[in-house]
């Protein structure tokens, strides 16, 4: 046996096992078509929106713009948590819908080709694998809302919408929902560790969180509350265009708080079942 | 005290109250290629996987390189190739190697994939796309990934199914090379026992969950039986010499058996005195194969 095939272990440090795992999935998300055109599906959906608003319907009437500024389709005026009509809907929350597709697929694929195994075969601690995920599918939405932007933006000047805006409130609505994208990263990762052996499930159970259905539904029953905001879908539409530094700190506090919780539980749940 | 790479006492897992690993001992020496042998369905995957922490046990303790087999230390010199390679089928070969060698820190990742691939003869390969590749290739390809960043353990399950002739002997011949050159303690479970008997230093022999027998290759050597076999024209005839002379004798594959016995001349010189020459004779010891079914059938009664 020569000298570098010793029987020494050395434990790595938090900060290296976490390292090692994040490498992998930032090689597997640059590496794979599936992020770039999730990139593009973000880019193209503000375009798709703000173009057929003000479109002539079926019987040539002409109906009422969705939007008259080119920043509501980036967030809404105000934190409407009732919706009432796809406008007050329709803006950056919907990178939160197609983010929560993509990551099922970047993790579905971890299992399905037991790829999986070889992580945890070489990393006994599975909170590594939790963090990463989280991390890296936070990253990825934060790219959407970026092309969202972009696509938003093009498609204002294209068809001549406003740009007036409060930048201060703007660029806090922007950073405010890049910062849920984290809270949302760790919520799909969860559903995805919880249904890690039926694929179908994992991609339909984050598209229905992903939509807010759950408090847009309590918001009608309950009306305006901004006790909405301790939720992910809550404090990702407080983020809007008349939010400020307070705003900000509300998604932060949001985004960390799920952040812990998901990752806290799914690690659990890791520890305790059986990777197939 | 003697360090065994991988020991376990009395553990067990259970799929819907039915154990497939049944207060299961087992000890791997280090340096060792320890067969793993048992019918289908008699736990070595799952213990395989118990191991590698893919599965969580009921209770029993696993030890690896006298750690717990949760220390990080420790997994993170442990390579694994069991049921599948756990490769992406879109991405290259390189592209599959390189994502392990980042998972696993190593610096100078190039120049180890280039190592590894020398080390499964697939050099020529490493652009492929992983799903283009023949079985063959896909065995030595999860073989090149879990050699990645010098394992001090493989784990290998049935790494030799399917493949062909000298994808059996490229294998036989990666396994001892990684446990002489590399220091590595390999567990390899396998059904094709007469490929395994080439290679292993020591044999678990698996079944219904429990261990019923672990022997290292010297022992099973000098317990194996000794027996001649042969053939003359009239088999039946000879066979009826033979039995009223010797207690054990059976016709097998063509041939008689003579059990217990070693001296051929002496057989020869019966057969020739109640006029039965012989045609072929040689002296031969029951292989892994043998004894194991041997073993299985004086359990089963």
């Amino acid at each position: 046996m020569t000298a570098s095939h010793e029987l020494k272990f050395e434990s790595p440090s938090f900060t290296k096992r976490l390292k090692g795992m994040l490498g992998v999935d930032f090689y597997r998300l640059f590496h794979t078509p599936m992020f770039y055109i999730f990139l593009a599906i973000a880019a193209i959906i503000p375009a798709m929106v703000l173009s057929m608003t003000g479109m002539p319907g079926p019987n040539g009437e002409v109906t009422e713009p969705l939007f008259t500024n080119t920043w509501q389709i980036i967030a809404a005026d105000t934190p409407l948590y009732v919706v009432s009509d796809i406008g007050e809907y329709a803006n950056m929350n919907m990178v939160f819908i197609f983010g929560g597709i993509m990551v099922s697929i970047f993790i579905g694929h971890d299992y399905k080709s037991g790829y999986v195994k070889q992580l945890f075969t070489t990393h006994a601690k599975k909170q590594d694998y939790m963090m990463s995920k989280t991390l890296v599918s936070a990253f990825s939405m934060a790219c959407m809302c970026v092309t969202y932007i972009i696509g938003g933006v093009a498609a204002g000047i294209l068809s001549g919408t406003s740009f007036d805006v409060n930048v201060g409130s703007l660029i806090c609505a922007i950073i405010g929902k890049m910062i849920m994208s984290l809270g949302w990263a760790s919520l799909y990762t969860f559903l995805n560790i919880i249904f890690r052996r039926y694929f179908g499930v994992s991609i339909v159970s984050c598209f229905f969180f992903g939509t807010g259905i759950l408090i847009i539904g309590a918001a009608a029953i309950f009306g305006n509350s901004s006790i909405l905001n301790i939720f992910l879908y809550g404090s990702s539409v407080y983020a809007c265009l008349s939010g400020n530094i307070l705003t900000l700190l509300m998604c932060i506090v949001c985004s960390v708080a799920w952040t812990i919780i998901y990752n806290v539980i799914g690690t659990i749940v890791l520890y305790k079942s059986d990777v197939y | 005290m003697k360090l065994n790479a991988i020991e376990i006492r009395n553990l067990s897992k259970s799929f819907r109250g039915m154990y497939a690993v049944d207060h299961l001992n087992m000890t791997v020496p280090v340096g060792a290629i320890y067969g793993f042998i048992g019918e289908n369905g008699s736990g070595k995957s799952t213990t395989e996987k118990l191991i590698c922490g893919h599965l969580v046990k009921d209770s029993g303790k696993i030890k690896l390189f006298g750690k717990k087999h949760t220390d990080a230390g420790v997994r993170a010199r442990v390579g694994a190739l069991i049921e599948n390679t756990g490769c992406f089928p879109n991405s290259s070969v390189w592209d599959n190697l390189m994502m392990q060698a980042i998972n696993l820190g190593l610096p100078n990742r190039a120049d180890e994939i280039e190592r590894v691939l020398k080390i499964v003869r697939m050099e020529d390969s490493a652009r492929i796309k992983f799903k283009s590749c023949s079985l063959g290739m896909k065995q030595r390809i999860g073989i090149a990934m879990a050699l990645l960043g010098d394992p001090a353990l493989l784990i290998l399950d049935e790494p030799i199914n399917g493949l062909d002739t000298d994808g059996m002997r490229i294998m036989r011949e990666i396994l001892v090379d990684i446990t002489k050159n590399y220091g590595c303690t390999v567990l390899i479970s396998s059904h094709i026992l007469g490929e395994l008997e080439k290679i292993a230093t020591h044999y678990g022999i698996i079944r219904q969950g429990k261990m019923i027998q672990e022997i290292s290759a010297k022992e099973m050597d000098s317990r194996a039986r000794v027996f001649v076999s042969l053939k003359t024209k009239d088999m039946t005839g000879a066979k009826a010499v033979l039995k009223g002379r010797y207690g054990n004798v059976k016709e097998e594959d063509g041939y008689l058996r003579v059990y217990d016995v070693g001296n051929t001349e002496e057989i020869v010189e019966h057969l020739m005195k109640n006029k039965h020459p012989v045609r072929e004779i040689f002296k031969n010891k029951i292989g892994l194969e043998e004894y194991y079914v041997e073993l299985m059938s004086k359990k089963e009664a």
